[in-house]
């Protein structure tokens, strides 16, 4: 049905129109216990959303959507292994990478938690030789760097989390230096290697489909550097030098990597949803095993938390769904990401894949094209830096944006006194941003008869998340709550969050015009990129005559 | 004299059946609480030449008791013998002879604490006696030899009361002696370190260059020579290997890197260490280079397990590196040595890829490779027809440069040396 003509849609569009004009600060000065009625919390989470424009009715009819929309039997077949990516006729599985030992899930008559238990144990032993450092370079000397090379999903997870949980990094192994290298260009691996030496370098190619050419372009590179390095036969450089983390172990032995450095995953795992997949080796590799094992059992209590709880008490449900509620009937089409602890700094170009990938969609599930707005503009960086970048657009400009404030309540517990002062600072810091945007001036009583330029108007909403200590548990919890979040605004907006079909054409253009850049020029270009060409072409030989 | 030795380390025995000796009666507190283990069990004094004989000879005459728990002792010296991690330990037993009734106590610290741990031991003394810090020059394998008949002493004092009775409990090993070398606590603390750091630095050098000459194809015994020869260089400390170790090295890193930690830079000691850990790899490296990497499921042969020759203890020692890098690359190892075997079973228990020899023979059969590691004097001028007969191939790793390159050759095996 289409979603304008879905009851609970409609009466939230009235509610909307009538509730338009209400002021924060007047929802909480007639609500004493405004905080009491709108956060939520679920062991070591707590979510705030009495900083949202909602009264209690607004969250009923948000739930009543959720159950018009068929919310709830949407999560059973994500949870059944329906091919809940209809485009591309897969399950979207990646709650089976973080079941316990033990536990079953039947996929094509399949049981797929053993394959992925089988392919973390066949990971936990190359982790453990490497981090024992009995992993030999091309001279016989343990490996002492790692490079992890992917793009995408098989970057953007793996280094957000290894920045999160450095300071878990085991004691009692090898300090291992992990590095990340993913754009096109070369430009990392141009910086990075001259640091590096050859023969204690080890690189994981990360590519689902072993044909990524950001990838294997520098993959290539890198290899290039170790044959220069080495002097030994490419053989021994593709056994000794390089790991493979991948869906295609076909395509990765014609690259060169030998079966038995190759590490599975599956079609059914999305690749910015593969984090927990042998794509995570780097984190494995960086903090240990046993955290990236509670990292996984973390996020495995979410899904269970997701799939059990009544939709009311449900966190992703309660975030997708407030999302919904400011884009689709308050008109905000801006999301700021906003953690309050720089180990979360790559948290918001996290999330920025995630949510913009997945929901970035006009055309429904029945091919047909939306009439509604759907994934905002999202973005974000930690919230004391950015205080002093864009909040001066939140507090003071004409956009309206919603913000996810994300902080640990507690931090550096046993640390020195003047680190715990800094973390008392960032949290007031915290406090003191939603507080004002949701209230505006009249959070301060001082502020009364300002001048216009001194003026706040308030009104932005916020949620706030707040765990109770970021650990590699919680970590994984925040993430797999992401993740569920976006797939309730999925099922709302009638999209399918698992493909991404709009990254598909440009690469093919890519590859006409590589040919055309190298070939002399092309036709039936458009007069920008053929000017463009023309200006390349020119550059160039002007720098080779040069020379 | 009556004397009390507190540790259960080399040390501690060395110097309670020592002392013993030359006439003191000495009680011997291995600070073990309930469980004293018989003399046979307690490691390092079995791997130590004519000590046990020695300890037991010292327990028969009288002169030697161990002390059971509780037992009074009624005595003015103390020898601390203690590792150097067990400085809560030292301090426990000092705070315990510490008694304002009491002057004139003489205790004796011979453990590797910190630069400065005298001095806070006599803090803890206070008014009842002296703390005298004479630094441990235990060289395992010549343990007695070394305590008995020093070739020089160090005492480091604060207090020149103390002297008379320190110098009166050395004088039966010291006669000889030119002179006792008197200092400070502080400054002979120091001392032992600079002289073990040294040494380090000087076989660190000689191994970098050896794996210099290795590139360069220069034979670096040749050039050990001409340095040697050089009264300003000497001889001493020159011969390259795969790397240093043993119980006493280990303390000494433990007490530099407490040192250490005020000093954040990087330091010239700190890169020898962590290259001697390398160096104890190389003789796998070397086979691994050899191999092209390519040496999974083949078999190898170790000479000599023990940190160095004439002791079976195989602390820090390069052979536990090279086999721990074997058996991770599925080699089988055939390992041979003429004491440290039974040292070396209990390290690696049950595991299938090492296999026991009882003789330089036996291990040999059907290898892929000889690696010779500790320089045993059996291993010097083996039968170069049998190995050739035994060995799968005959490639011979030598890690202390004991074979001649030109012979081994002519035998038709091939030599892979330290730096030649």
């Amino acid at each position: 049905m289409a979603l304008a003509s879905i009851a609970a849609w409609v009466e939230l569009q009235t509610h909307a129109n009538e509730f338009k004009n209400a002021h924060l600060k007047d929802l909480f000065r007639q609500d004493a216990k405004r905080f009491d009625t709108f956060s939520f919390s679920y062991d070591k989470y707590l979510l705030d959303l009495s900083k949202q424009r909602i009264n209690q009715q607004t969250l009923g009819k948000l739930i009543d959507l959720a159950h018009q929309q068929e919310l709830p039997s949407w999560i059973e077949r994500l949870f059944n292994a329906d091919k809940v990516n209809d485009s591309e006729q897969r399950a979207a599985l990646h709650m089976a990478l973080r079941q316990p030992e033990g536990a079953s899930l039947h996929h094509e008559g399949k049981d797929v938690v053993s394959d992925v238990q089988a392919s973390l144990a066949k990971m936990q032993i190359l982790v453990e030789q490497i981090q024992n450092a009995q992993w030999r370079g091309y001279d016989g000397r343990p490996i002492s760097s790692v490079v992890n090379i992917g793009v995408g999903g098989s970057s953007l997870g793996p280094l957000m989390v290894c920045d999160a949980l450095e300071k878990y990094a085991p004691a009692d192994t090898v300090a291992l230096n992990v590095y990340f290298v993913s754009s096109m260009d070369g430009s990392e691996l141009e910086k990075l290697l001259p640091k590096l030496d050859p023969a204690t370098t080890l690189f994981i190619v990360a590519s689902k489909t072993f044909t990524t050419v950001d990838t294997l372009a520098n993959a290539n590179t890198a290899r290039e550097w170790l044959l220069a390095a080495s002097q030994q036969s490419i053989e021994l450089i593709n056994q000794h030098h390089f790991i493979a983390a991948t869906a295609s172990p076909s395509a990765a032995e014609n690259w060169g990597v030998p079966v038995s450095h190759q590490l599975l995953l599956w079609d059914w795992v999305g690749g910015r949803y593969s984090l927990w997949s042998v794509i995570g080796m780097p984190i494995a590799l960086k903090v240990g095993m046993t955290q990236f094992r509670e990292l996984l059992q973390g996020a495995h209590q979410m899904d269970e938390h997701f799939r059990q709880t009544p939709l009311a008490s449900n966190l992703p449900v309660l975030l997708g769904l407030i999302g919904v509620w400011n884009i689709n009937f308050l008109g905000i089409h801006a999301h700021a990401i906003l953690p309050y602890d720089g180990r979360l700094a790559q948290f918001p170009a996290y999330l920025e894949q995630l949510e913009m990938e997945s929901n970035g969609k006009s055309v429904n599930r029945d091919g047909q094209r939306i009439a509604y707005r759907t994934c905002p503009v999202l973005w974000g960086q930690v919230g004391s830096n950015a205080q002093h970048a864009f909040y001066q657009l939140l507090h003071q400009g004409t956009e309206p944006v919603m913000c996810d404030f994300i902080t640990p309540a507690v931090r550096y517990d046993g640390d020195g006194d003047e680190l715990q002062k800094q973390h008392q600072l960032s949290l007031a810091n915290c406090l003191a941003q939603s507080r004002l945007l949701a209230l505006g001036d009249s959070s301060m009583s001082e502020n009364d008869g300002a001048s216009k330029f001194k003026h706040y108007d308030g009104n932005q909403p916020s949620t706030t998340l707040m765990l109770d200590t970021l650990t590699p548990e919680t970590l994984g919890g925040l993430i797999a709550l992401y993740e569920h979040k976006v797939f309730v605004q999925s099922v709302i907006w009638q999209i399918n969050p698992f493909d991404q079909w709009g990254v598909e054409q440009g690469k093919k253009v890519a590859t006409s015009l590589l040919a055309q850049l190298a070939n002399g020029l092309g036709d039936d270009l458009d007069s920008s990129t053929d000017g463009l060409l023309r200006h390349v072409q020119r550059q160039t030989r002007g720098v080779d005559s040069e020379n | 004299m009556r004397i009390n030795v507190y540790g259960n380390g080399l040390s501690a025995w060395v110097a309670a059946a020592c002392l013993a000796k030359v006439g003191n009666n000495v009680v011997i507190d291995e600070m073990a609480g309930q469980h004293q283990r018989a003399l046979a069990d307690i490691s390092g004094i079995g791997d130590e030449p004519g000590l046990l004989t020695l300890i037991q000879q010292q327990i028969t005459a009288g002169r030697l008791v161990r002390r059971q728990r509780d037992a009074h002792i009624a005595t003015t010296i103390h020898w601390l013998a203690l590792q150097a991690s067990e400085k809560v330990i030292a301090e426990r037993v000092v705070d315990a002879l510490s008694d304002p009734e009491v002057t004139g106590l003489l205790v004796i610290n011979q453990c590797n604490f910190a630069v400065g741990a005298t001095e806070e031991l006599q803090v803890c003394l206070a008014g009842s006696g002296d703390v005298v810090y004479v630094p441990d020059n235990l060289q395992e394998g010549s343990s007695i030899q070394g305590f008995t008949q020093p070739k020089r002493v160090i005492l480091g004092l604060d207090n020149d009361d103390a002297l008379v009775k320190a110098r009166a409990l050395f004088r039966p090993f010291t006669m000889n002696l030119d002179a006792l070398q008197l200092m400070s606590s502080r400054e002979a603390e120091f001392t032992k370190f600079a002289i073990t750091g040294m040494l380090a630095i000087r076989l660190g050098y000689i191994n970098e260059l050896a794996n210099l000459a290795d590139l360069l194809k220069v034979d670096i015994s040749v050039v050990q020579e001409g340095m040697g020869s050089d009264p300003r260089v000497g001889p001493h400390y020159l011969s390259p290997g795969c790397g240093f170790g043993g119980q006493n090295f280990d303390a000494y890193v433990s007490t530099f890197s407490s040192i250490l930690q005020q000093q954040r830079e990087g330091s010239l000691l700190k890169t020898v260490i962590d290259e001697n850990e390398q160096q104890k790899e190389l003789v796998f490296r070397k086979l691994w280079q050899h191999y092209h990497g390519d040496i999974q499921g083949k078999v190898v042969a170790i000479w000599g397990a023990s940190f160095k020759p004439g002791t079976a203890s195989i602390d820090n020692a390069p052979s536990l590196k090279i086999i721990d890098a074997l058996i991770s690359q599925d080699v089988q190892v055939q390992v041979h040595d003429p004491e440290a075997m039974s040292n070396l079973q209990q390290y690696y228990p049950a595991e299938p890829l090492i296999r026991y020899a009882n003789t330089p023979l036996e291990a040999v059969n059907g290898v892929d490779a000889l690696l010779l590691v500790t320089e045993w004097p059996e291993y010097w001028s083996p039968n170069y027809a049998d190995l050739l007969k035994l060995m799968r191939v005959p490639l011979i790793v030598d890690g202390r440069n004991i074979f001649d390159k030109t012979l081994v050759q002519e035998f038709g095996f091939s030599y892979l040396g330290v730096g030649r």
